[in-house]
């Protein structure tokens, strides 16, 4: 107690003094002062001690308090003394309490005021914190930006390094530097690349320069070889007179061989080969020509051109104008087009998808006796196909139908070579190409009209759709003509169209002769006195020759199919009738005729019931009786079928044939074979073998 | 006896055959092939066929008839082996079966084969036996004793001639030595000839064609085939085939088949067998009913032989590349080429 009342009273004291000294001061300054004092005094005091002191205090105060109310309560004199003095020390007390309260107002404003400030101070440092980490961070990328950096010369192709060595002046080098140091090496190349390259561009320059006076010479020259034509055109004209006078041809060549190079490539080709054949063999065995619309063919292959700019002729140059009014009619048609009816359009479809080239190859093939067969050659644009149309021409006319009809122009193309009947395209994309042009026909509808795809013709061409399946890899537009196929076709067909039409002329005089009922007979056998009769001779079709029954067997083996030319013969002698079915194959003579015999003679025989009918046939189909290659016609196995007929029937034991042939043993063997085989013997005579 | 070896003179003439046939192509002869006779190996195994154009073709009967059916192939009807006899041969006539050789009958001569080589190549003559006539004499008919030391050999100049097979002998023109024996013969003259062996004389005398019954004028008068059973004798040909009791030597029984000449009769239990210019083969009753019809592939059956052990094979062949083989004697069961 004794000590508080000590701090109380120092306390007083010092308040005391202090507002004695600063009582001449200002107002305002003795504030001022009061204030900084009462702030040091709060600094330099501690808030826990003061705490203590505030709380002691005021429990001071209230004993004084509960005193004083007791002292009232008694109400006496002394105790309003006492209540006096100790209403003075509550009083002193209260000016404690309220200068402590006015010290920890201070303390908690300067309080507040360090925080405030040291938060301040905080956040500025933050802010330059992320200053600095923005700043950092733009720097590093300003760095890979560097680091990444292209320069243009790493574009540029340089001269590679050992050739750079090899050929660079040692200046531009200087291997002491540029060894070691890349980027000298660098400088150093592209230093060479520089110097190169001006020297090439220099050089580039110059040969542009020459080109261009080269140009201009040529255009001179050709502007004199223009105004030379006129002079040679006259020249021509001039010459013609001699020409007719000397019967030559020059001027018909000269327009044919520039149709020629109007002509489709396969065209070409063919014409080119076969005029070659028909200089070296002459006229008489082929010649060759070219026919067509030339002003059609000539449009076609300048639009044809007409990217590529070529100067082809004068005529080309002469009237441009023409094609293009051909070109906007053929617009104004194509705009029409849509109105017309159903049917027209698929005509029209069928008529753009079997186009033809204009120009078309005439080639005719002669032999010697003026036979001789026309082909026309045409090419199909869009199928890319070459087709053949024939006629034939002979030097007199044939008697007799069946020898006429093997000399027909189909007859004789037919399986020119083994299984070509040209009667389906050769080319595996046709019916493809016909489907896509909005066709659903197949192609052999078109065939009587448009001409026959023979294989021949198209080799001939130089087209091998054979090649083309073998090769996948290339497609069907990539069907390019080769020229060595063409020139062996060419060749090869020439020979065996003669072969074929000789054979055919041969066959059709035998025909004749046969139509007429003659037979001729071969000259070892001229001897032998022939009693029957060739009756009838007359063509049959594949129906009526396959349901005889005696040809049962030669078709069930596959030795005759419908291809052939079939024929029946009749050949009588008194009572006896022999019905002959000849089978000729388009190969004949090189495949020999086939005979199938049915006699009538007491019943009817053939092959499949009588052994005797069977044993002519084997005569006279096989090669087992000839052993010379004598070659086998149609005539000669005409003359055997009747001498056979006649000893078969001698040798039947009949009256009615009376036997006039000299035979060694009319029946030989268990199978009482006749004697049909002839050895020239004196007169001749008839053995079994 | 004679050896020799043809195998040269076989291959020079194929290659002369084909190069004759260089610019024509006719039909192969093959095709018109007639098989005139047959036989089958003592062991069974094989089927020898002759043809026209003196070729042998041995067959593999044990493999046809008891077929792997792993290993058959295309060509599995065809011959094993075809032997082709020298060009000039003509038709191989006749064929025999003796326990060691292959005995064939071609013109003038009798050739012997060994059956061991008969599938090996070449083919191998082992003798020959020349028959000694003036002008032709195809050997028709084959027929081999019992014991197997004679042979009996039907010519083309209507005589039958016996050899002796030891040597290859001429033993007799007409007659041997057994007794009891009586020896039967026919040809083209139409008659059929009953010998008597011991005397070698023609003992009795058929003419079938005189036969009102028989005749058929419009085949002919020639006699294809006959044969001898113990009471009866069977024959046909141009005239009709019919039954002849032995004794009486009367045509008993005629029968009525719809062919065009006959080729092929023989007795079999209690049948006949018969076939000819016809579209099958028959087995008759002796009363004349007709029990089995077979159909063939020949025109004209030329041969048709049979075999009972080890297996029932009958085979068929005649103016046809196909030989029918029937193992129940009912129906055809295959059908081989000779191709």
């Amino acid at each position: 107690m004794g000590k508080s009342e000590d701090t109380s009273t120092k306390k007083r004291r010092k308040l005391n003094t202090s507002s004695s000294s600063d009582t001449k001061l200002s107002p305002v300054d003795i504030y001022k002062k009061v204030v900084e004092f009462e702030e040091s005094e709060s600094k330099l005091r501690s808030a826990e001690k003061d705490s203590t002191l505030f709380r002691k205090i005021s429990q001071d105060v209230r004993q004084l308090f509960s005193d004083i109310a007791e002292l009232k309560a008694k109400g006496t004199e002394e105790a309003n003394e006492k209540i006096k003095t100790k209403r003075i020390e509550a009083s002193l007390q209260l000016v404690a309490l309220k200068k402590l309260n006015r010290l920890e107002k201070v303390r908690t404003r300067t309080g507040r005021e360090a925080l405030h400030k040291e938060k301040q101070r905080v956040d500025s440092t933050h802010l330059l914190l992320q200053n600095l980490l923005y700043e950092a961070d733009h720097l590093n990328k300003e760095v890979t930006k560097c680091l990444q950096f292209k320069s243009k010369d790493e574009e540029i192709e340089l001269v590679p390094l050992e050739d750079f060595y090899k050929n660079a002046p040692p200046e531009v080098i200087r291997p002491e530097i540029t060894k070691t140091d890349e980027h000298q090496l660098q400088l150093a190349r592209l230093e060479w690349e520089l110097r190169q390259r001006r020297e090439l561009a220099g050089a580039c320059n110059e040969l542009i320069a020459s080109k261009e006076r080269v140009g201009a010479a040529i255009a001179a020259a050709r502007s004199r070889l223009d105004a030379l034509v006129p002079h040679l055109r006259d020249v021509l004209k001039a010459t013609k007179p001699l020409q007719e006078c000397l019967a030559l041809k020059l001027d018909e060549k000269r327009e044919e061989t520039k149709l020629a190079s109007l002509l489709p490539p396969p065209l070409f080709l063919l014409y080119a080969n076969a005029s070659a054949y028909s200089d070296a063999l002459g006229t008489n065995v082929i010649t060759v020509g070219i026919s067509g619309d030339e002003d059609e063919a000539r449009r076609m292959d300048q639009t044809c051109n007409a990217e590529r700019e070529v100067v082809a002729s004068n005529d080309s140059d002469s009237d441009p104008d023409a094609n293009d009014e051909e070109h906007r009619e053929k617009k104004k048609r194509h705009h029409r087009a849509p109105k017309i009816s159903k049917e027209e359009k698929a005509e029209a479809k069928k008529r753009e998808a079997l186009k033809k080239h204009p120009l078309s190859v005439l080639m005719t093939v002669k032999i010697a006796d003026e036979t001789a067969v026309n082909l026309t050659f045409l090419y199909l644009l869009h199928l890319k196909i070459i087709v053949v149309k024939v006629t034939m021409t002979y030097p007199n006319t044939i008697t007799g139908v069946t020898a006429a009809d093997v000399l027909t122009g189909d007859c004789v193309l037919n399986e020119l070579y083994l299984g070509d009947t040209g009667n389906d395209s050769p080319h595996i994309a046709t019916s493809y190409l016909l489907k896509a042009a909005g066709i659903s026909d197949n192609f052999r509808k078109f065939i009587p009209e448009i001409g026959r795809p023979y294989i021949w013709a198209q080799r001939m061409c130089g087209l091998d759709f054979m090649a083309l399946v073998a090769d996948e890899h290339k497609t069907a537009k990539n069907v390019q003509p080769c020229s060595s196929l063409s020139i062996a076709t060419v060749e090869n067909f020439i020979f065996t169209l003669q072969n074929r039409l000789k054979a055919r002329v041969k066959l059709m005089k035998e025909l004749q002769d046969l139509e007429s009922g003659r037979i001729v007979q071969p000259k070892e056998m001229s001897t032998v006195k022939l009693s029957g009769s060739l009756t009838q001779w007359q063509s049959i079709t594949w129906a009526e020759y396959s349901q005889a029954p005696s040809t049962a067997f030669l078709i069930s083996e596959g030795l005759v199919s419908p291809d052939y030319m079939l024929y029946r013969a009749i050949i009588t002698r008194q009572s006896a009738k022999l019905v002959a079915l000849v089978a000729l194959s388009c190969d004949y003579p090189k495949q020999a005729p086939i005979f199938s015999l049915t006699l009538h003679w007491n019943g009817t025989h053939h092959c499949g019931t009588s052994d005797d009918i069977r044993d002519i046939e084997r005569v006279i189909n096989t090669d087992w009786h000839s052993e010379n290659s004598n070659p086998v016609t149609l005539s000669i196995q005409m003359a055997k079928l009747l001498t056979c007929l006649d000893i078969l029937l001698e040798t039947m034991g009949s009256s009615e044939f009376s036997p006039d042939k000299v035979m060694l043993e009319p029946v030989l063997g268990r199978t009482r074979m006749r004697p049909y085989k002839f050895i020239k013997n004196g007169t001749g005579m008839f053995v079994q073998f | 006896m004679e050896w020799s070896t043809w195998t040269k003179e076989t291959r020079l003439h194929r290659r002369t055959n084909r190069k004759g046939n260089a610019n024509i192509n006719m039909i192969g002869k093959m095709f018109y092939n007639t098989i005139t006779c047959q036989t089958f190996s003592p062991c069974g195994k094989y089927l020898v066929a002759g043809n026209i154009y003196g070729q042998l073709a041995v067959f593999d009967l044990s493999s046809l008839l008891n077929p792997d059916k792993d290993k058959i192939t295309a060509d599995y009807d065809k011959p094993k082996r075809i032997h082709n006899l020298p060009k000039n041969t003509g038709f191989i006539c006749s064929l025999a079966s003796s326990e060691k050789f292959l005995i064939v009958g071609i013109d003038n001569e009798i050739q012997g084969w060994n059956w061991k080589e008969i599938h090996s190549k070449p083919g191998k003559v082992v003798w020959r036996i020349k028959i000694k006539t003036s002008g032709q004499c195809e050997v028709n008919s084959l027929w081999l004793s019992d014991d197997e030391e004679q042979l009996y050999a039907g010519c083309g100049d209507n005589n039958v001639y016996v050899y002796n097979l030891e040597d290859g002998t001429l033993i007799s023109k007409y007659s041997g030595h057994e007794e009891n024996q009586q020896l039967i013969s026919s040809g083209e003259d139409g008659l059929v000839l009953l010998w008597d062996m011991r005397t070698g004389k023609a003992e009795n005398k058929l003419k079938p064609y005189k036969e009102d019954k028989l005749a058929r004028p419009d085949i002919g008068k020639w006699i294809g085939s006959v044969a001898l059973g113990d009471d009866w004798i069977v024959c046909g040909g141009g005239p009709r085939l019919a039954l002849w009791h032995l004794r009486s030597l009367d045509a008993v029984t005629v029968f009525d088949l719809p062919d065009r000449g006959i080729h092929v009769s023989f007795f079999y239990d209690d049948c006949v067998v018969a076939g000819g210019t016809a579209k099958h083969l028959y087995q008759l009753s002796y009363s004349g009913d007709v029990r089995v019809e077979l159909p063939v592939s020949s025109t004209t059956v030329y041969s048709a032989i049979l075999r009972t052990s080890p297996n029932k094979v009958l085979s068929i062949a005649g103016s046809s590349p196909d030989i029918d083989l029937c193992t129940t004697f009912n129906y055809r069961d295959q059908v081989l080429r000779f191709i």
